[in-house]
């Protein structure tokens, strides 16, 4: 193997008085999958977007194949045979699959009508990842998992040598991230140099060759993979030894049904939600799985009242909080935290105080106080009321949103994805607050990609697949991944082990 | 004011003298004795505030009207359209009641007005409430419309026939003239203005929907999940932002030329959002800013009759000032970011 294909040097970087970056030396080699791992906030996409040209060093240096960088943003950097997938995807929404790959790849020819055989290779690599996806289709209409998917063909489509993954696994399904390890495998046995952002223990044991963990802007320690136990990487990643832990709420004593989903049938894009009945109980935690893309975000809309249903009702404590027309609009009484907090749950531009107290400012009355308690009983990082939500990481808007959505108790919740992003800290607490609105007496719903959590905690687990409800199981420890793996899938049993 | 504001302010300023210093030298006419010139003629004499005063209060009227849908992330440019159809709907009560006293003439002309104003904001603001049509388009094609229908009727039904072919109303009756300081051309309607750029202030920044428009203004999404109806404050913004401009309309009408007739707009609704613009949609910001451009077109004016420059030079001035005025900042943050380095 040659030399080094990135060198940084010592390398810093300050946002104002904050040390996002301090002194990092690290090399990265063709070949071989270095994954860079560390909490919320530890630096490891600012160090990453530093080679990538977004925030240019504040001192030291990055040497690419032993010269200097001379990387001063990303089309450079994309010229230089970087690429990287962002946890927040840069794409035309309003446009299809197949224009978005056209318009990131240099070699697209002019005509782009279907049948020129120079689009070919752009496509090429979307139906090598991820047949289902058709390219026609509008990317809005795509769930997350699928958007990320694309975002990957347009990087893996300008023939990068250099491959950085920013949390790729944190949207996908479980399936969906194995074939994410498997190909992220391959174009390091390709020769490129692959570089995975991640927090999750498990990108790391699946296919990193190198670790590097990060805390606090430091590079605290750069190892092989299986050089060092996993329970020594997590304590030097987290400065303290804590143990993936998930208490789950208290069993229901008494069968009080207190949210109520009747027939609802809805219409978006390219989903469509067809008779969900539902009934949750007071103090039930009832999970919703399913494979991205099977109308979860169409069913959270539903339920949280912003999506119009075209019959059937949701009722909380016999109060219907459906909307029925576009034409009006009811403040939900669920506390409520949807996917991708940073589009759907915050006013950048306001105030983290504004920000916890929305419902308040919505409804024209004046904002409470108690934001210092909320944000550091939440950990929302840095807790100062005053700090505008759009100078925080994806992370801590997260906890920001459930904050707002968990701080006080609700007679319904619906929680979408509520640790996407997370550290194993703030997973943890998030839970701990969910499963404790469950036990003071909320109806939990509680929809997740995460089937080993859902196993764990939730009381019933309700499948989704293709906008319907195939299956409620109740979860009495007998449930197996297998089991409900082919009922997310519609595949039998037997071809899911197969 | 922070230091870096001011800084910025400064070099603005500089950057736009020199620019017109240049301009005039091009123009072979002594620079710094026609920059001076130009600052007689807004502020050198009685009539030449008057004149600047007459300027600001059109172009103060249509920024606050393009600010306050700006306030909700909407960008109209229909102030010039609005103003017209202010203009007409209030000739149109003077045209149906002339015989009544001041007292109640002058408010039923700008109520009339206001409503004319208000309607025709209303129709953008309803189909992009409704049917997702962007405003800034069918703002800007109804400009048109409104003028054109001006033209349509004071050629046509409306038409003065004691006026021998040109197309004008009627003169206005005593009754219906907007009241002003005796001599000058400062008249009710720059009171009006700077009320409404105070109780917009208060509106947008201390009123009970001040956070409901700033959580739409900031994200539509999250606002409906708080049953905020963002459809409501679009019709509701366009609308009063619609009022202000036809009150613009009436008073130009009213004050300054006395009957309905083409042409009573000089750009006034398209300099007005740029001022909105450069004001960042704060109406205590619009208010000195549209004095500063309402002296400045005065003057040009002016010096347009006395200096004998061509008479193009009045907008190319007002074009100097914006694009400096938008340009210089931005170019000054990015040799701030480029020094941080």
């Amino acid at each position: 193997m040659s030399g080094p294909v990135v060198e940084f040097k010592a390398a810093t970087k300050r946002f104002g008085a904050t040390v996002a970056v301090d002194t990092a030396t690290l090399d990265i080699r063709s070949g071989e999958v270095l994954a860079v791992l560390g909490e919320n906030g530890a630096g490891k996409s600012t160090l990453m977007k530093m080679l990538y040209g977004i925030h240019p060093p504040s001192e030291g240096h990055i040497l690419i194949d032993g010269k200097p960088s001379a990387v001063q943003g990303p089309a450079d950097a994309m010229r230089n045979g970087i690429g990287m997938v962002f946890q927040h995807f840069s794409q035309f929404p309003a446009l299809s699959v197949r224009d978005n790959l056209l318009l990131a790849w240099p070699k697209t020819p002019f005509w782009t009508g279907r049948r020129n055989a120079g689009i070919a290779p752009a496509l090429a690599t979307l139906a090598e990842l991820a047949p289902h996806i058709d390219p026609d289709v509008r990317v809005a209409d795509l769930s997350v998992g699928e958007q990320q998917l694309v975002e990957l063909s347009k990087v893996l489509n300008i023939s990068a040598r250099i491959v950085i993954f920013d949390e790729p696994t944190s949207v996908l399904t479980p399936a969906e991230a194995h074939n994410l390890h498997g190909f992220i495998r391959r174009l390091a046995d390709d020769g490129m140099a692959v570089i995975l952002i991640t927090h999750k223990l498990a990108d790391v044991t699946a296919c990193a060759d190198r670790i590097a963990v990060m805390r606090r802007g430091a590079i605290v320690d750069v190892s092989a993979s299986g050089e060092k136990p996993i329970s020594s990487i997590v304590s030097l990643m987290m400065g303290k030894e804590i143990k993936r832990t998930l208490t789950a709420p208290k069993p229901i004593k008494q069968r009080v049904e207190q949210l109520f989903l009747n027939n609802v049938c809805a219409k978006a894009p390219g989903m469509e939600l067809r008779n969900i009945s539902l009934r949750i109980a007071k103090g039930e935690v009832l999970g919703i799985a399913g494979v991205a893309g099977n109308g979860q975000s169409l069913l959270a809309d539903v339920i949280a009242g912003l999506h119009p249903i075209t019959s059937g009702d949701v009722v909380l404590e016999g109060q219907s909080i459906a909307r029925r027309d576009v034409r009006q609009t009811l403040a939900t009484p669920l506390g409520y935290i949807p996917e991708q907090p940073r589009e759907n749950a915050v006013v950048e531009d306001m105030t983290l105080l504004r920000n916890l107290n929305l419902r308040a400012l919505a409804a024209g009355s004046r904002v409470d106080d108690e934001a210092l308690d909320l944000l550091s009983r939440f950990n929302v990082n840095p807790p100062e009321p005053g700090r505008l939500a759009g100078s925080l990481s994806g992370g801590n808007l997260q906890k920001l949103v459930s904050a707002r959505e968990l701080g006080t108790p609700r007679s319904g919740v619906l929680a979408c994805y509520p640790t996407m992003g997370l550290d194993l800290a703030a997973i943890e607490m998030v839970y701990q607050e969910l499963f404790a609105q469950a036990e003071a007496g909320a109806a939990v719903i509680w929809i997740s990609e995460d089937l080993d959590d859902l196993m764990l905690a939730a009381h019933r687990i309700a499948i989704l697949r293709e906008g319907e409800v195939v299956a409620v199981k109740d979860n009495d420890g007998t449930l197996s991944r297998d089991e409900i793996g082919a009922l997310m899938t519609g595949l039998r049993i037997d071809e899911v082990a197969a | 004011m922070s230091r870096s504001a001011f800084t910025t302010g400064l070099v603005t300023a500089l950057a736009f003298a020199v620019l017109i210093l240049v301009f005039f030298a091009l123009l072979g006419k002594p620079p710094f004795v026609m920059v001076s010139n130009l600052v007689i003629y807004a502020v050198g004499d009685t009539y030449s505030i008057s004149q600047t005063f007459a300027k600001t209060t059109p172009i103060l009227l249509c920024a606050l009207a393009a600010a306050v849908p700006g306030r909700l992330g909407l960008i109209s440019v229909g102030a010039e359209g609005q103003l017209y159809a202010g203009a007409i709907a209030g000739t149109g009560a003077v045209l149906l009641a002339p015989a009544l006293p001041a007292v109640l003439l002058v408010p039923f002309m700008l109520a009339s007005a206001a409503l004319g104003g208000a309607a025709y904001g209303c129709v953008p603001g309803l189909l992009r409430a409704r049917l997702q049509i962007n405003e800034t388009i069918t703002t800007l094609v109804l400009n048109y419309v409104s003028v054109l229908l001006v033209n349509a009727l004071v050629f046509g039904p409306w038409k003065d026939p004691e006026s021998q072919g040109w197309p004008a109303t009627a003169f206005f009756p005593q009754e219906a003239i907007l009241p002003s300081l005796p001599g000058t051309r400062i008249h009710l309607g720059l009171l009006l203005a700077i009320v409404f750029a105070i109780g917009l202030h208060a509106f947008f920044t201390r009123g009970p929907s001040s956070q409901k428009i700033r959580i739409l203004a900031g994200n539509r999404k999250v606002g409906e999940m708080f049953g905020l109806n963002f459809g409501f404050w679009v019709v509701a913004m366009m609308s009063l932002g619609g009022a202000i401009a036809g009150i613009a309309g009436i008073a130009e009408v009213s004050a300054i030329q006395g009957r309905l007739q083409p042409n009573i707009s000089l750009g006034y609704g398209l300099t007005g959002f740029l001022v909105a613009w450069l004001s960042r949609h704060q109406p205590l910001v619009i208010v000195p800013v549209a004095f500063l451009v309402g002296g400045l077109v005065a003057a040009s004016d002016a010096l347009q009759l006395f200096a004998k420059v061509p008479a193009s030079s009045a907008v190319i001035l007002q074009g100097l000032l914006f694009a400096t005025a938008l340009a210089v900042p931005g170019l000054m943050k990015q040799m701030r970011l480029g020094f941080g380095r």
